[in-house]
């Protein structure tokens, strides 16, 4: 009898040990101060402005050049898509956007908000097999200029990064110019790694310090817009980089 | 592909000193911003290549030293529990073995258990993060290097050393590492000496033995020939007065002997 017990309280404690274990578990995130808007989804853009009287622009390409001067921070989302380069986004793509991010919006729960106007800039084009010539083409399409830096989507709600990041990568990876996704703490991590990198960077030439004094006369071969811009921006690519 | 954009000029500054030429060649090459990358100035090339970041290298090894960070972790509920545990564990017992299991079925771990079960002997599992956070502090740390892998704890209260090594012998996984048997620190070989030692009792048995080795061998002497007494003693004293002839008290002392042997 004696053994019997012992055989089965040993059977017992060694099933206990083989099933211990604690897991931490992180604290869920807090919503508090988050509002669903009215209208969650993405609004329709229109391909064409209201205008009574359409009228031909130029090309005005520094809309595309540099870095980003507005809409380049968080307003009322967490998570959203920053451009990394500098492009034009048509009508086509706006519509993509709007429709994959539509579908996959949970109206109770998430949000999703522009932080790009419909096209507003027209682009002319001459019919096929025209010779050079002849003035200025008509007008065929609308564009919104957008730099690097800029959000394009802000998505917000109860929600955590891991839920929208599929959808908003998929629309990130058609746009016309290298986008990223990312959050409010990520966006700040970026800006505040770039201080740092400038900060503690052990090479004591760098470009801004040789082209704003001259050094070689090497401003012959660097643009005022390189200048003021240190070198991290050519035309409408961005280097991350460089310091 | 340079470009010199320099409008043709009929004027131009004119000083005393210096004029601009009367005409400018003027020559177009792609607009700033491009759909592709242009083409750079080899000087351009060559700056930013100079200019690129260099991190500051650090000074040590990234796994050269602990992280200080690192232990100033809090602990969990479970840990803090188990710590008492393994407290109370090495307080009561005197033996402590601590053994390296490779694959052991639940089926062999139980029949293991139910063997030692049988002499007394416990096995404890303690996960190495417990150990490795309790053993420092106490005055068991130099068996820090033991916890390492998958371990086991054999422990008891009376140290059983035989019975556990004739247990273990039938199980060839289980791999014994060392242990700390009533206060010494031991490696497996001096725990299979210590296994090796003979016990209290006959240790004991020696000592005395040995103690009354002198007063044994005289006893066994008195009881011999008496003859051979005689000749014994002669030869002492022919060596403790040297040159000396033998005594008138030896041919006395025979028959006192005889006297005594009859």
């Amino acid at each position: 009898m004696e053994s019997w017990c012992g055989v089965t309280l040993l059977l017992q404690q060694h099933l206990k040990i083989l099933s211990a274990g604690l897991k931490t578990y992180e604290l869920p995130q807090d919503y508090s101060g988050v509002v669903i808007p009215e209208k969650p989804k993405l609004k329709f853009l229109n391909k064409v402005p209201n205008f009574k009287k359409a009228k031909k622009e130029m090309k005005r390409l520094r809309d595309i050049q540099g870095p980003a001067k507005g809409a380049t921070s968080f307003t009322y989302g967490q998570y959203a898509i920053v451009a990394m380069g500098g492009g034009y986004l048509e009508w086509g793509h706006l519509e993509m956007m709007r429709l994959t991010i539509n579908r996959q919006l949970d109206p109770s729960t998430t949000f999703a908000t522009w932080r790009v106007s419909a096209p507003y800039k027209p682009i002319t084009r001459k019919g096929l097999g025209q010779r050079m010539g002849g003035g200025k083409g008509a007008i065929d399409f609308y564009v919104t200029p957008v730099k690097c830096g800029r959000l394009i989507v802000e998505v917000g709600g109860r929600i955590e990064l891991g839920e929208v990041e599929g959808v908003l990568n998929q629309v990130a990876r058609k746009l016309p110019f290298p986008a990223k996704v990312m959050s409010k703490e990520s966006l700040a991590a970026m800006h505040q790694e770039q201080a740092e990198k400038e900060a503690n960077n052990q090479n004591p030439w760098t470009f801004q310090r040789i082209a704003r004094s001259n050094m070689l006369g090497l401003r012959r071969v660097i643009s005022p817009f390189d200048l003021h811009n240190h070198g991290r921006f050519t035309g409408k690519f961005f280097n991350p980089s460089r310091v | 592909m340079e470009k010199n954009r320099r409008e043709e000029s009929s004027g131009g500054a004119r000083t005393e000193k210096r004029c601009l030429p009367l005409a400018q060649s003027v020559r177009h090459g792609s607009k700033a911003v491009t759909r592709h990358r242009k083409p750079m100035h080899i000087l351009k090339q060559k700056l930013l290549a100079v200019t690129e970041y260099i991190p500051p290298k650090p000074s040590a090894a990234p796994g050269a030293y602990p992280s200080q960070t690192k232990r100033m972790e809090q602990e969990s509920g479970l840990v803090r529990f188990l710590k008492k545990k393994v407290e109370t564990t090495f307080e009561e017992c005197k033996m402590l073995v601590v053994v390296q299991n490779n694959a052991t079925n639940a089926e062999d771990m139980l029949l293991l258990r139910h063997r030692l079960h049988k002499h007394d002997i416990a096995i404890k599992f303690f996960p190495n993060q417990v150990m490795r956070s309790y053993l420092p502090s106490s005055q068991y740390r130099n068996m820090l290097p033991l916890f390492i892998g998958q371990t086991v704890m054999f422990v008891s209260k009376e140290p059983k050393v035989k019975e556990m090594l004739r247990v273990l012998r039938s199980s060839p996984q289980m791999i014994l590492l060392g242990g700390c048997i009533e206060n010494t620190m031991l490696s497996r070989e001096g725990i299979l000496n210590y296994s090796r030692l003979p016990s209290i009792t006959t240790v004991q048995g020696e000592l005395v033995g040995g103690l009354t080795l002198m007063t044994s061998q005289t006893v066994s002497m008195l009881q011999r020939h008496p003859a051979h007494l005689s000749a014994l003693l002669q030869q002492y004293i022919k060596q403790n007065q040297p040159g000396g002839t033998p005594e008138s008290t030896a041919p006395e002392t025979t028959p006192k002997t005889e006297g005594a042997a009859v």
